[in-house]
């Protein structure tokens, strides 16, 4: 009964995933039934106590998002108005554009997200600081868009290819800043933001190598096309009304996303990541090998990474574009941080932060309002959630006042008493 | 074109030229750290001091009030830093990469507001760069002279810096108390020097000088702000602060040496001296700087309370 339930719940969530993402809207209500059936098994199983502490440990978690996200809006539409733009028109346009009319484009910017996103949170479990995700994503973009154009195998295989081939070269990136961080304790914030700045200048050469020549091409600054077997699948080969752009990346990113929770909180591996990110001398004292695990965190992060690349060139452009200011690094460290580096948790605040980029070009079309509003408003949002301790500092205070205005009563009682 | 000829009197100029932001953002960074808060948000604090000092100096037409703009603009956005680092105690490196991100947006957004359009600022009419001042005697020395003593105003600023700082940590008490704050904050605190303070101090230096590194970028060495004009030299600057053994004098010869890397870098990119793509030029400072931390960094030591949050519990009321 509960085994049939849980596969249930599995599938409708499943379901109720791919469908929303496709826009179509109604696979919300999948989603929603699958999170009350997952609720009715807990009740089912443990009791109504238990389905309690569930709800509440929930809420708890989503709290300190949500009034995050509620007062960044706010201070962004303070800022708008004191500068001269309407906040409602601007909002509305942004949440429009973003969650209904172009959601197909908030679903294609979280993809790449979604793996830089992950490579930074897994890093971090280890305390490790991946700042250089970007060059990893430039290596696999530029592995994958060379296997792309060179093999000629039945799709299946070559894309699966592609994926481990070009993910190992972003990990392949990141052992040089492994290697130096475990022999030398070179710090890896720097070591690896070098070779990201490295790698995305190698990127205007491998491609004026692979057809974007100006001199020579009609289309410079842009690599060929690579066969059309090594596209990933789109979304409209199975739901016909999908926007024909939307491709099944987000799937594998969030099949990649629940991989990294199962690898850090069911695995030796994660185990030992996260001793060695907790406290080094611990884990060192348990037996835990601090420079394996160093080197396991960095080169996994390197290979998440590198799959972000991978699925831009497969996925939506099928061509490697010279781009320098991708920002996929640096919006990685983002959602990450946003999620408090929780890989399940990288699946929503990859989606919302590319809501927030799609919402925001819609916004700037269609109420001329600027677009870097929306940075500011994802940077006064980050840090509302990464600085917990601004509600710590808030509950004491709100305590200290109460006691105070309740010591003050008891004596004016008094007073009156005597 | 030989390529001998490139090693002459100019480079060894253009060497200064290109070190003097990364010297002043690394011995800012020096003097934070040596006070126990990591900052790696010396990027966005130099994109931001770059941003004010150019527009000061745009509306204005002085350039040395775009200078102030840009030093004070860069103290007070470290305060942010400061605030959530020390009295907040988040994390020094996650506070610094949120610091990051939002300096992008803040001066894209006030780009936008500014000059109605994002990218490069409308040039600047008088830069600071006009005014190039040749020491007498001093420049007459060969060699030396025209490198070191025929320069602009915050080139000279950054020599005399190093000099300062250095006596500072070395011979003021509050010098002593900074460092005390970032190798053993508790037995600082047990004295009665409050650490938060000496933290604060640290993080505002940084500040100013990383304000006044991007003041140099906008308002010195270009006439005008460029998104993203930093382009990784606040990192360099944390670079060269390891390479240097975080002291002010050593940051400065690793400094030197990254702007060396730079000039090098242009000339050959300039003069086309050997046949092979631009970028492999533009990227060698970045590798010749990833060499200089793993060559160097084992020799130098880090302050031992660095990145570690100091909390101190004050008695209720």
């Amino acid at each position: 009964m509960i085994a049939a339930i849980t596969v249930l719940t599995i599938v409708l969530a499943a379901a109720g995933t791919v469908l929303y993402l496709g826009s179509y809207f109604w696979g919300g209500f999948l989603i929603l039934a699958a999170i009350a059936l997952h609720l009715f098994k807990v009740f089912k199983r443990d009791g109504a106590e238990e389905t309690m502490a569930l709800v509440k440990k929930s809420y708890k978690m989503l709290w300190v998002p949500l009034a995050g996200i509620v007062i960044a809006i706010v201070t962004g539409g303070i800022i708008m108005v004191v500068t001269g733009y309407n906040p409602f028109k601007a909002y509305a346009a942004l949440f429009y554009g973003g969650l209904v009319r172009n959601w197909h484009i908030s679903v294609l910017n979280a993809a790449p997200l979604l793996f830089t996103g992950l490579s930074i949170a897994v890093a971090f479990k280890a305390g490790l600081f991946n700042i250089g995700a970007e060059g990893q994503y430039y290596m696999g973009a530029m592995a994958a868009a060379w296997l792309g154009l060179t093999l000629n195998l039945p799709s299946v295989i070559s894309i699966t290819l592609i994926f481990v081939i070009a993910g190992a070269f972003g990990a392949a990136w990141n052992f040089v800043p492994a290697i130096l961080k475990v022999r030398t304790g070179a710090h890896e914030v720097i070591t690896t933001m070098m070779l990201a700045h490295t790698a995305r200048y190698l990127s205007p050469v491998f491609i004026r190598a692979n057809g974007g020549d100006p001199s020579t091409s009609t289309h410079p600054y842009v690599t060929t096309e690579i066969l059309e077997s090594n596209w990933l699948p789109a979304f409209q080969s199975f739901l016909p009304e999908a926007n024909y752009r939307l491709h099944t990346g987000i799937l594998i990113a969030i099949l990649a996303a629940i991989f990294v929770q199962y690898l850090i909180y069911q695995t030796r591996i994660g185990f030992e990541i996260r001793a060695v990110g907790q406290n080094r001398d611990a884990a060192r004292a348990q037996g835990i090998s601090i420079g394996r695990n160093i080197m396991r965190a960095l080169l996994i992060a390197g290979f998440l990474a590198g799959l972000a690349g991978v699925n831009q060139v497969t996925g939506l452009d099928h061509k490697l574009f010279e781009n320098l200011q991708a920002g996929y690094g640096w919006n990685g460290i983002s959602v990450a941080l946003l999620a408090s580096n929780s890989p399940i948790g990288v699946i929503f605040t990859s989606l919302f932060w590319g809501m927030l980029d799609a919402g925001g070009q819609y916004m700037v079309r269609t109420t001329q309002t600027p677009n870097a509003i929306v940075e500011i408003v994802k940077g006064i949002l980050l840090f509302l959630v990464v600085a917990k301790y601004i509600y710590v500092y808030l509950g004491d205070w709100i305590r200290k006042r109460r006691k105070r205005r309740l010591a003050a009563g008891v004596a004016a009682a008094e007073g009156a008493a005597s | 074109m030989n390529v001998l000829s490139i090693f002459n009197t100019d480079l060894l100029v253009a060497m200064v030229r290109l070190s003097t932001p990364i010297t002043l953002a690394a011995i800012g960074a020096t003097i934070c750290e040596r006070s126990g808060v990591v900052n790696i948000a010396m990027e966005g604090i130099m994109i931001v001091g770059a941003f004010f000092a150019a527009v000061v100096a745009y509306f204005t037409g002085s350039p040395w009030l775009g200078l102030v703009a840009g030093v004070f603009a860069g103290g007070v956005y470290s305060m942010i830093h400061a605030a959530a680092t020390v009295s907040l105690h988040l994390d020094h490196t996650v506070s610094g990469a949120v610091l990051n991100i939002l300096a992008f947006g803040l001066t894209r957004y006030l780009m936008v507001l500014v000059f109605g359009h994002p990218g490069t600022s409308e040039p600047i009419a008088r830069t600071l760069g006009n005014f190039q001042v040749a020491i007498p005697l001093l420049s007459r020395i060969p060699v030396i002279g025209p490198i070191f003593f025929n320069q602009t105003p915050i080139v000279y600023l950054s020599f005399v810096m190093v000099i300062f700082f250095t006596w500072f940590l070395k011979k003021t008490k509050t010098g002593l108390h900074v460092r005390a704050s970032g190798e053993h904050p508790l037995a600082l605190e047990t004295i009665g020097v409050s650490v938060y303070r000496m933290r604060y101090l640290g993080v505002i230096v940084s500040g100013l000088m990383g304000g006044l590194a991007g003041a140099y970028l906008s308002i010195e060495n270009s006439a005008s702000f460029t998104e993203g004009m930093t382009n990784g030299k606040g990192f360099i600057a944390m670079a060269a602060m390891i390479s240097g053994g975080w002291r002010p004098v050593g940051a400065f010869l690793a400094s030197l040496f990254f702007g060396f890397a730079d000039a090098l870098q242009i000339r050959f990119q300039v003069f086309k001296v050997l046949q092979v793509p631009e970028e492999i030029f533009i990227i060698f400072p970045y590798i010749a700087t990833l060499l200089a931390v793993a060559g160097l960094v084992r020799r130098s030591r880090p302050p031992k309370a660095d990145g570690v949050d100091f909390m101190i519990e004050r008695p209720e009321e």
